[in-house]
Parts: C-alpha cells; sequence; structure tokens
C-alpha cells in the first residue's frame, strides 16, 4: 500500500467543511506536482510519489533554514542595515524575500513597527481556495488582513474573473501568501525531485554551490546525500512549507527586561507555522519597533524574519513490494 | 490525512519522547569515575619528522590563485596570538581601564615594543623545530610574548569617536556586556551568570584594554605580568581584574576541565611567509596530483584552509559562494585597522561534578558507560579521538594522530585522504568514518557538529557558509583540574576552574555570535537535535532548561538538561591591532 493514499493540506488546514471538492483537487495538485524521479551520478536513490510507490520509511528529516534572505546578507556582508532596508523595501512584489518565507511590516503614525507578519503560505492553495469558494477567500482575508476587504480588491477585474494575488491587502496593505516570483509550491517540489541528481559529487564538499540561499543549498545537499545511499525520499505529509522555530532570546522591552512571548501562530499549529505575527499586546506602553535584539532596536521586519527558522520535512525509506 | 506507514514506523514528525533521568546520590560513582576520565593520553607516533617551515614547492597546486605573502613587515606587525597562536603552557589575562588618557599613551608607547608579532612567534616556533630535530627531543627553550587588544571605548578615548565609529562590526562597538544576553546567558539577575555579576566585563567593570601575557615558564609570566602592572599603575591604568590560566597539567595537557582534548580542530589560515614556493603559513599535507578537490580546501585532513580576510581586517577574504576562491576585503574599519582583528573573550566558569554527575545519571538511563555519553555530547572521547572514527571505545593511537584525528566528514563515507609524503609517517590505517547524516553516531547536538558543521547543510546552506564563520580559538583553562584526581577533596571541589575563551576573527557578529547564537544555542539548528550541551545556553522567558535528542535503537529519546555547567563569569570584545599602530595611532 502506497504511503499516502490521500495529500492533506498544509498543516491539515480545514478552510472549508469537511468533504469539500476542495480537499480532492489540492490532493490531485499535489498528486499530479510529485512525480517519481531517478537519481542520477552518484545519488542512486530517486525522489517519489508516495501515493504510488511503496516505500517503507526508514529516517525522517527536517530541513531547515533562516527566514531571511542570505542573498541580502552575502550581497551586504559588511552592511546589515542595507540588507534589512533592502529586503523590507519592495513590498508590491517582496522579491528580495526569497527564502520561502515572506513578510509584511505594519508601522504607526511615528514610523515605529507595531506588527510584524510572516507566511510561508503558497499561492498555490489559495489559487485553489478561490476557485472552490471565493465568499471563504474574502472572508479569510477580513480574518487574517482587514475587515474592509471585499471580494473586488481580490480580483483581476471584473465579477468572475481571475484571483489577483498581487491584489493591495496581500501586497501594499497586508499579506497573505507568497508572491516572490520563485517562493511557490511548484518550484519548491522541483527543488527537491530534482535534488536526487548528484552529479559527480561524492560529498557536501563536491556538490555544485547552486543558489546564494540558504534554502536551495539545504534541500540540495540534505536530499542529495539521502539519493547518494541509494535511498527512496519525498516529503512528509502534510505537504508544505512550515516555520519550525523563532527565537527572541536577549530581546528586551524598552526597560531592559525580557521580553514575553509576543509570537501568535495565527495559522497552522506548533511545528507547522504558516502565519506567524510578532506583536505587542495593546496596552503595554510600546510597541514591536520599541523592543531591542541584543542592544538594538527592531526598525525592520528583516530583523525578525532573521530570528524565523523555516522548515520542510523529508521522508526517506526503501522500496518495497506493491 | 492517511499516512498510515509512516505511523506505523514511528516517524511522523513529533518531539521525541522524554526519558526521566532520575536524580540519585553520585558521589560514589562520581568519585570512582573522575579520577580515571581523561587518564588515557595519546600516544604521539615517533620517528615523523613534521616538514619544517621554508617551504616545500611541492606544496604547490599549479594554476591555484596566488595567495597573499606575509614578508618580514607584515609579519612583525601582526600580533602573533592572532597568527600562529602562542601556544604557551601558561598565560596570564590583565584588564585594565584607562585612566589619564595622556599618560595611558606613554604606557602604550612602553608596551609597544614589547608586542609580540607574528614574526616573533614564527620565528621562535622555526628555531624550535630545527634543535628539537638535531637534539631528537624537546629543546630547553622558552619564550615570554605579550599582545594586546582594545575595547571600542578605548579606542574612542585614545582616537576619537570618529575612528571608533568606524569599525563596521556593530556588536564590537556595542560591547559583550550589551550582547550578553542575545549570547543565551542569563536574565535572571540572580543567576550567577547575569553580566551584573560578572568579574569582569559586566556593565559597570567593562574593561579598555586586556593584556595578554604568555609563557612557557611560570616565573617569567609573573615577572612580565608583575612588569606590565607596575608601569600601567604609574601610567594611570587601574587593573580591573587578571586571571591565570594554565594548560592542565601531565596526561591532561590540552584538555579542558571535564577532561576532554580541547582545540584540535583549528581552520588554517592560508597565506604564504616568504615567495618562495610552498612557504605557507598552514603546512599542506593533502597530495594535489592524487585529490586536487581536496587539496584545494584543506591543509591537511580535517582542516579547511580560509583567506586570511576572515581574521585579518583588510585581507582577501573567503568568497561567500566557493569553497577556495577569495573575495575582495572588507573596508569598514580604519585605515590604521588593517592586519589587526577581532578579539572575544569569555571566562567561563565550569561546574565540573554537575556535568559528569548528569552524565552518569544519564547514562544509566540510556544503559551506557557514562565515558561514552558524554563524549557523544563532545563528539570526541576524551583523549580527542573523534567519536565518529571510533564509536565504541577510545583510541590513543587515532588521537594522536594529527592527519588521522581530524579526518571524518558527517554525511557521506569518508574517504581516505591522499597525503603527501610525510618521512616516518605510516599512513592513517584506522577505520575511516562511515555517514553519519542521521547523528546516530555523532549526534547533531555534539558540541563538535554544532560548532563545525563540516560538510553537512546548515540553516545558512551550503559548507561554502560554513567557512565564514571559523574563528581561530586561543583559549586556555584557569582553575585547579579534578579530572584525572580520585576522591578530590571537598576544598578542591570548592575551587573556581573554567576556561579562558579567547578567539580571534574578522566581525564578531557573523563568526563568534552566529555560532553561538545560530548554532550552538538552538535544538533545531544547524540540524534538529538539540542545545550543544557542552557551551550551549537557552534563556527564554527565564527558562534555561536545554533538550537534547538522544539517539538509541528506538529511534531518539528526549533528555531534558535542567542543570547548567559552563557558567559565563566575564569577558570583553576587543579590537586587537596591527602592532604599529599601537604606538602609530593609539599611543599618538
Amino acid at each position: 500500500m502506497p504511503l499516502v493514499t490521500r495529500f492533506d493540506t498544509p498543516a491539515s488546514l480545514r478552510d472549508l467543511p469537511a468533504g469539500h471538492a476542495f480537499y480532492d483537487i489540492w490532493h490531485a495538485y499535489l498528486a499530479g506536482g510529485l512525480i517519481t524521479t531517478p537519481g542520477s551520478g552518484t545519488g542512486t536513490g530517486e525522489f517519489f510519489d508516495p501515493s504510488e510507490i511503496n516505500v517503507d520509511p526508514v529516517a525522517e528529516r527536517l530541513l531547515v533554514w533562516m527566514g531571511f534572505p542570505r542573498t541580502q546578507f552575502v550581497t551586504h556582508r559588511d552592511d546589515r542595515r542595507t540588507a534589512f532596508v533592502n529586503a523590507d523595501a519592495s513590498v508590491a512584489t517582496r522579491n528580495l524575500q526569497n527564502e520561502y518565507c515572506e513578510w509584511f511590516v505594519k508601522r504607526n503614525a511615528a514610523g515605529l513597527i507595531t506588527k510584524v507578519t510572516v507566511v510561508t503560505e503558497t499561492p498555490e492553495y489559495w489559487q485553489r481556495l478561490w476557485d472552490a469558494d471565493r465568499s471563504r477567500v474574502v472572508a479569510l482575508y477580513r480574518a487574517l488582513v482587514s475587515p474592509a476587504v471585499v471580494e473586488a480588491d481580490l480580483r483581476s477585474g471584473g465579477p468572475g474573473s481571475a484571483y489577483n494575488k498581487f491584489n493591495r491587502w496581500n501586497t501594499t496593505d497586508g499579506i497573505v501568501h507568497f508572491i516572490q516570483s520563485i517562493n511557490t509550491l511548484n518550484a519548491a517540489l522541483g527543488l527537491a525531485a530534482g535534488s536526487v541528481a548528484t552529479g559527480a559529487a561524492r560529498d557536501g564538499y563536491e556538490m555544485p554551490a547552486v543558489a546564494p540561499t540558504s534554502v536551495d543549498p539545504r534541500v540540495k545537499l540534505d536530499i542529495g546525500a539521502l539519493s547518494r545511499k541509494g535511498l527512496s525520499i519525498t516529503l512528509r505529509e502534510p505537504i508544505g512549507i512550515y516555520i519550525v522555530g523563532y527565537d527572541d532570546t536577549g530581546w528586551t522591552k524598552p526597560s531592559g527586561a525580557p521580553v514575553d512571548n509576543y509570537w501568535r501562530i495565527v495559522r497552522g499549529s506548533a511545528g507547522m507555522v504558516l502565519r506567524l505575527e510578532y506583536e505587542v499586546p495593546p496596552g503595554s506602553g510600546f510597541v514591536v519597533g520599541d523592543i531591542r535584539i541584543g542592544g538594538r532596536r527592531i526598525e525592520w521586519g528583516g530583523q525578525i524574519a532573521e530570528h524565523v527558522t523555516c522548515m520542510i520535512g523529508g521522508i526517506a525509506g526503501l522500496r518495497t513490494p506493491r | 490525512m492517511t499516512t498510515k506507514k509512516m505511523a506505523a514506523a514511528g516517524v511522523v514528525h513529533v518531539a521525541p519522547l522524554e526519558m526521566t533521568i532520575k536524580p540519585q546520590a553520585l558521589t560514589a560513582q562520581f568519585n570512582n569515575l573522575i579520577g580515571v576520565i581523561g587518564k588515557l593520553e595519546p600516544v604521539f607516533q615517533k620517528g615523523v619528522l613534521i616538514p619544517g617551515l621554508g617551504g616545500d614547492p611541492a606544496a604547490e597546486i599549479p594554476g591555484a590563485e596566488p595567495e597573499p605573502v606575509y614578508d618580514t613587515k607584515a609579519r612583525a606587525n601582526i600580533q602573533g596570538n592572532t597568527i600562529p597562536g602562542f601556544n604557551k603552557d601558561h598565560q596570564q589575562f590583565l584588564f585594565f581601564r584607562l585612566g589619564n588618557v595622556r599618560r595611558a599613551k606613554a604606557w602604550l608607547r612602553w608596551i609597544a615594543p614589547l608586542i609580540s608579532s607574528m614574526e616573533d612567534v614564527l620565528a621562535w616556533v622555526r628555531a624550535y623545530r630545527a634543535l628539537r630535530k638535531r637534539l631528537g627531543a624537546e629543546p630547553p627553550m622558552c619564550a615570554t610574548w605579550i599582545n594586546i587588544a582594545f575595547s571600542c571605548r578605548a579606542i574612542e578615548l585614545l582616537t576619537s569617536r570618529a575612528d571608533a565609529a568606524a569599525f563596521g562590526d556593530q556588536s564590537f562597538r556595542q560591547g559583550l556586556a550589551a550582547r550578553s544576553t542575545h549570547l543565551g546567558d542569563p536574565t535572571d539577575r540572580a543567576h550567577p551568570g547575569h553580566r551584573n555579576r560578572w568579574c569582569i566585563g559586566g556593565p559597570k567593570n567593562e574593561a579598555d584594554i586586556i593584556v595578554i601575557v604568555a609563557a612557557d615558564d611560570e616565573p617569567d609570566l609573573t615577572t612580565m605580568a608583575n612588569l606590565i602592572k607596575a608601569q600601567a599603575a604609574a601610567s594611570g591604568l587601574r587593573l580591573l581584574f587578571e586571571q591565570r590560566g594554565d594548560n592542565l597539567p601531565g596526561p591532561l595537557h590540552g584538555h579542558e576541565h571535564f577532561g576532554f582534548k580541547d582545540g584540535v580542530s583549528q581552520p588554517g589560515v592560508r597565506g604564504k611567509v616568504s615567495t618562495a614556493p610552498g612557504d605557507f603559513i598552514t603546512p599542506r599535507y593533502i597530495d594535489h596530483v592524487a585529490d586536487l578537490e581536496r587539496a584545494r580546501i584543506f591543509a591537511k585532513p580535517g582542516q579547511p584552509l580560509v583567506w586570511p580576510g576572515q581574521f585579518l581586517l583588510g585581507e582577501r577574504r573567503q568568497n561567500t559562494e566557493h569553497l577556495y576562491a577569495s573575495a575582495p576585503p572588507a573596508s569598514n574599519f580604519p585605515r590604521w585597522a588593517a592586519l589587526g582583528s577581532y578579539l572575544v573573550c569569555r571566562r567561563l566558569r565550569q561546574d565540573v561534578p554537575t556535568f559528569w554527575k548528569f552524565a552518569i545519571s544519564a547514562a544509566a538511563a540510556l544503559g551506557i558507560p557514562p565515558e561514552k555519553f558524554a563524549s557523544m555530547l563532545v563528539g570526541r572521547w576524551p583523549s580527542g579521538a573523534p567519536i565518529m572514527r571510533t564509536p565504541g571505545a577510545d583510541n590513543a593511537a587515532l588521537a594522536g594522530d594529527e592527519w588521522a584525528n581530524n579526518h571524518f566528514i558527517f554525511d557521506d563515507n569518508t574517504r581516505a585522504s591522499s597525503l603527501r609524503a610525510i618521512p616516518g609517517y605510516a599512513g592513517d590505517t584506522y577505520t575511516q568514518a562511515t555517514a553519519d547524516m542521521l547523528g546516530t553516531v555523532c549526534p547533531h547536538f555534539a558540541h563538535i557538529r554544532k560548532s563545525n558543521p563540516r560538510d553537512i547543510a546548515t540553516d545558512l546552506g551550503k559548507p561554502h557558509d560554513s567557512l565564514l564563520r571559523m574563528i581561530l580559538r586561543r583559549g586556555i583553562p584557569f582553575g585547579p583540574p579534578i579530572v584525572g584526581i580520585k576522591r578530590p577533596s571537598p576544598g578542591l571541589l570548592r575551587k573556581e576552574r573554567g576556561l579562558m575563551f579567547l578567539c580571534y576573527g574578522a566581525t564578531i557578529e557573523d563568526q563568534f555570535e552566529l555560532i553561538t547564537r545560530r548554532w550552538v544555542n538552538s535544538p533545531i539548528q544547524p540540524n534538529v537535535g538539540g542545545h550543544d550541551p557542552i557551551l550551549g545556553q537557552a534563556d527564554q522567558y527565564g527558562v534555561r532548561a536545554r533538550v537534547i535528542d538522544f539517539p538509541t535503537a528506538g529511534g531518539p529519546r528526549r533528555l531534558r538538561i535542567k542543570n547548567e555547567w559552563v557558567i559565563p563569569t566575564g569577558g570583553g570584545y576587543f579590537f586587537s591591532p596591527p602592532i604599529e599602530a599601537i604606538a602609530g595611532v593609539l599611543a599618538a
């Protein structure tokens, strides 16, 4: 029997009632996107579709990476301020937030940050949710971003037109899911599947450098190493890109006292977070922008993303007869 | 969700089951164990002629990117504890506060000629090796060396606010006390490790200057330290604190107080001592004809080569996307600071009984010997032999073999190294490490895996990035040992002991702090599996318990570590300037 008989939604979200056709659509999307791919070179394993292939799992591995774009840190390796400014800047496209982690910064009239929202939700999910029940999408936007959202805001044109992922509530006025061009579940699946081909590399030192991001080499090296062991590899259910950790060690209130726990999981669950908010409760007398990290005031959302750890889960095993 | 087989196989990810460790009265077990820890002395191979300095043309890789040459003038300008390191058995650390700036400058002019350079240290090492070769035994040579470094405040007082602000490393400008809790140090003011309680480097007792005195001979050390203190006092400098450090005696030489060999793994600094072919600062042992890829990356097995700009300001540094190509130097510092380094000093108190009592209890719960358990926390056996190469038991011969004791990777099988001919060396004949991607041999939490991920991917991506994080460690223990002593007396147990942790780098934030914050202190970075149980700290909303997911035959079991055995008690962030700048700029 295959490892997975039906792919679940990320973090097992239930945005629509149980039994809704949306869940079949989501399963079909993943089943179509997960293509069994043989390894090559020193990678003698394979990437497999767990809804089709029988594999006895022998290992699980969580692949973790920093939410803030490494590209910005290494491009501005002597100037972290510029790295943070740049990564926060392009709210209309978030094109520099290329680690499967995007964020939105809310500021008060004084320019101080009041809330940072970090997401790892994919456009594929929201597109299919729109196709299944656009009124539900509107309701979710209202709950997540603003009560002012109306359906017309989310469309590309008149009634019945397509979902516009670059709508104002997912760009300049808020965030719901990824918009950066390569932050898609499809790209993540492709990256994972392609990583079983390892060329002539015998170990991590011999793997090509690939992208300057954290996530690409992370996936390439980990899946490549599993492939070199002849293992069959797939992504762990429920398949998704998650926030697995967030660290506020050494963050202080204006008084100098350690911060309390201001993180809030809005979608997903602990260990499989899809939407994470950082906001000081009203009445505390200060806001996020008054908090200091290691003595430095929070001025950009990227400072929070630097302390967010993202993850996809991998499963490796050996093929078994049907 | 229907993941039947995953659930059946127990691989759906949940936190591993926690194992309860019963508190026990462990005095008898501790007394018996502590007496034998570290007694296995590394066996050094006899008759091996370590290639001396001076150049070996065969070490040059044809077509390789040229490495910078540090001529006599440059070598005389670089402080010797940065490169190649003092490595003396006795050291004294003097922490001063500036008084009258004009008088302090006079003292700086006095001490500047005494500062030991890279040239001094390399020349001494060269002479020592030559004499050892002639004698066939350790030569009776002694040296006393001095280095100096300055806080950002001191640089501002001695030069200008603009010069101090020109140092690009913000952590340096802030100082260790300001960064303390971000490094996981206690936030609770009642905790003995809280910065307000530090003997040096807290908010109210930050040092402006650290002077490092190092000697082979104890009286020499004392004489020199006393002279410096007297001159400093006469110049209005206030001695805030001083700390003596000594290598542990006998078979524990080079070990830290828990009993483990320390400092086995260091990066190899690229660069040459002269234009003579093969005259490298770090000798090259990999045969590039037999294994070009490894020879490009490693000086000797397990010792990666790193461009000097990772440690010396203004020098070409590691390319962020390449394992052996260089990148342009940094420029975010005052011009006069070129060839200087940032210096991190952490005074870490070690609670040896608490560490070993935890090891005894946990090992009992797991059904393994305590020494094995503790070695899995470190990643090496007490002798220094890597657990990756000898998982079953310590191995004194492997520990003493410098071409083998650091030769292993984690995620794939380690292949035999291709060494150039080393006269008298029989070769690395020990069993090579096999792939341990899941951390069942050397766990993900093991100190050496956390702080030096080698070939594995991290939360920052590829091993290329890990080379950017490497530091030059120059630590030395302080206080009397209790390992190796059977039934240590209550008086001895009460005495303070620990490690003066020192490291040099070209940034504090992206090297020392990154290793500490992102890896050592994190249960999920660079890989999921727990905190570094040796150096790691946790302090989330005042909770300081750490966890490790210990590998067992039935899958990982979570152990919660409530006690702490490494407690920060002082330190500072400093800048170790080029020697010319001491008299020429800081004392001008």
